[in-house]
């Protein structure tokens, strides 16, 4: 059966269709189209780093376990027994030897293999064929700590998936040969989109008024560098967009906000790891600004999880460069949640917007006359050093563009097959990987 | 004259002291629901740390780390003076967005139970709570925790140096938490 197909924006006005937020039919095949093929950031190494370890996240909508087995391998699986359907694991993370399943015992390993079954013999005659009923397993890889997992088998590798915004992730996921730590998550359910929160990593439009009062006060009390619209609109980074995925970023020492030396780096030492490991440019010149991972990584390592067309559970992380001490990372990490947190001062003030935007989609009013993401249209650009398709300046709604035209890639296709991904290009200098 | 005994839960139970403390968390729960954050702030030490942890969900044999030890993990809040300055000032600017309009809201503080008093009248006293916030229109969230302080006798009344709210919620079913408790 041929897929239906979605017109919903004009790239040549920036006209948008709301009705892609409140529509139940879109949803419900955002999770087959999008959650159900792409590779989702769903934790990072630290949060099980023992044989025996597992945290508890989702997939889209879908419950899974993140373990780490015996042999030191990490496993993503459905957390749904194969018997019945109960969740096998009902808290947040732990350290097991088996999966034992509340309802009747089932009991699996911490790769998912089916271990055990009351009654095998004596109540099933030996008819259960353990080797067919395991949980049903995700393809996973790894990035720099960062776990994803995929339950499409024809997905591409992450690393094409990834492409060439690796080349930013980088500046912030890859500086240091011992990695980053994750600390949390908060976890709170806000009644958006979940595609909001992820169009608006790169609105740097909203930033001057939105988020007025937060960064005059933090400008004011703590000395945090202005966030106001003469000193945004200037700024000498760009919008970039490789295979969904989103970046803002900065050009040191230009767009510098508070003057540090070492740019992201705490320390010189740490800057001089960072720059063997990324090469001059990306290690001294540039930092990586908001971002977002196709579709659902929001800023750093932040997750939002749909749960209804108007209903979103959101997850943050702080992650830290870990070649910091842990002092600094935990002034790190506290000041992330400060700022973008359950109670951040900035993230709590974007969640109105958000519903609002989401919401219109049921009026139609709203839908006769549809939303705008114009700004910079036509100037996208591309360049030698920068990989991904460049805006023509740092505050643009040209990844809003892109971020709704690659959804309608992916609504719009059969199989990955149908699905493009941008040629790597970009020069990735220093002895950073995949692998950290 | 004071008449210090054992109340019903073997907690320390001065009748004098206990109503005064019970009248502060009264005052502070008026100061909250008229929107006197200033005031609220106030109630405060210099020193002061408003922590508000994490609450995972473990199995009842792991309930030691149920709330995860301060200085280990990500709490919704870990602020000082000067963060909690940058939220009131934050929210009396107009443009907070998550406030404004302002919610609706009612503390109910209750159960108090004075576990210790120290020797230089220092307390440590524990709360629960019940809050009901209506934002917007139709926006509502009700919250229930409990809160452990340490208070100071200052000039006639108290300062709370150190508060730790814990929420009875594992994910926080509220758009923000803009509100305080």
């Amino acid at each position: 059966m041929k897929t239906k197909k979605y017109d919903v924006l004009n790239t040549e006005t920036g006209r948008l269709d709301p009705t892609i937020y409140s529509d139940e039919e879109i949803y419900k095949e955002e999770m087959e189209k999008i959650f159900g093929r792409a590779w989702l950031l769903i934790g990072h190494e630290s949060l099980i780093e023992k044989p025996g370890d597992f945290f508890h996240t989702y997939m889209g909508e879908q419950p899974v376990i993140l373990s780490r087995d015996k042999t030191g391998a990490i496993n993503a699986m459905l957390n749904i027994c194969r018997h019945r359907g109960a969740r096998v694991v009902r808290t947040d993370d732990g350290s097991c030897k088996s999966f034992v399943c509340p309802y009747h015992a089932w009991t699996y390993g911490l790769d998912g293999k089916l271990e055990w079954v009351p009654g095998e013999e004596e109540l099933y005659d030996g008819t259960i064929d353990r080797a067919e009923m395991g949980l049903k397993k995700a393809r996973v890889a790894t990035y720099a700590g960062l776990i994803f997992a995929t339950w499409d088998h024809d997905a591409p590798s992450l690393e094409d998936y990834l492409g060439d915004a690796r080349w930013y992730l980088d500046l912030e996921f890859n500086r240091s040969a011992k990695g980053t730590k994750a600390f949390g998550p908060h976890k709170w359910v806000i009644p958006i989109n979940w595609k909001t929160a992820v169009d608006n990593c790169s609105d740097w439009y909203h930033v001057p008024y939105s988020h007025a009062s937060a960064a005059n006060a933090l400008t004011r009390i703590m000395g945090a560098p202005r966030m106001t619209s003469d000193v945004l609109w200037k700024k000498k980074g760009r919008a970039a967009f490789v295979n969904g995925h989103q970046v803002c970023f900065f050009r040191l020492p230009d767009d510098s906000f508070d003057g540090n030396p070492y740019g992201m780096d705490s320390t010189e030492e740490n800057h001089a790891e960072a720059i063997e490991r990324l090469g001059e440019l990306r290690g001294d010149g540039v930092m990586l600004g908001t971002h977002s991972l196709f579709p659902n990584t929001v800023l750093g390592f932040r997750i939002v999880i749909p749960r209804g067309p108007n209903e979103t559970e959101f997850w943050h992380f702080s992650h830290t460069n870990a070649a910091d001490t842990p002092e600094k990372q935990r002034e790190v990490a506290l000041e992330h949640a400060a700022q973008n947190g359950a109670g951040g001062h900035f993230e709590s003030d974007d969640i109105d917007n958000w519903n609002q935007v989401s919401q219109s989609g049921k009026y139609a009013g709203a839908r006769e006359i549809g939303q705008y993401i114009n700004m910079g249209i036509g100037n996208t650009t591309t360049d030698d050093v920068f990989p991904g398709q460049l805006s023509d300046r740092f505050v643009s709604e040209q990844n809003h563009r892109f971020f709704y035209s690659r959804w309608q890639e992916f609504m719009n296709a059969d199989s990955w097959d149908d699905i493009p991904l941008d040629p790597m290009k970009a020069n990735f200098e220093g002895t950073a990987s995949m692998d950290g | 004259m004071t008449v210090t005994t054992k109340g019903a839960l073997g907690e320390l139970f001065d009748e004098s002291l206990y109503s005064t403390i019970n009248r502060f968390y009264i005052a502070e729960a008026w100061l909250l629901d008229e929107r006197k954050l200033r005031a609220w702030l106030d109630l405060f030490t210099e020193e002061m740390v408003y922590y508000m942890p994490r609450r995972k969900n473990v199995n009842r044999k792991e309930l030691a780390r149920e709330i995860p030890e301060r200085g280990t993990d990500l709490p919704f809040f870990e602020d000082n003076r000067k963060l909690m300055e940058v939220r009131i000032q934050r929210l009396e600017s107009g443009t907070a967005w998550a406030e404004e309009p302002p919610s609706r809201t009612r503390h109910l503080f209750g159960n108090l139970v004075i576990e210790k008093v120290e020797d230089d009248g220092t307390v440590h006293a524990k709360t629960a709570f019940i809050c009901h916030r209506s934002h917007g229109e139709t926006t509502t969230a009700l919250y229930s925790g409990y809160r452990v302080d340490i208070l100071h006798p200052v000039d006639g009344s108290w300062k709370i140096s150190d508060r730790t709210v814990v929420l009875d919620a594992n994910v926080i079913l509220d758009k923000n938490i803009a509100i305080f408790f």
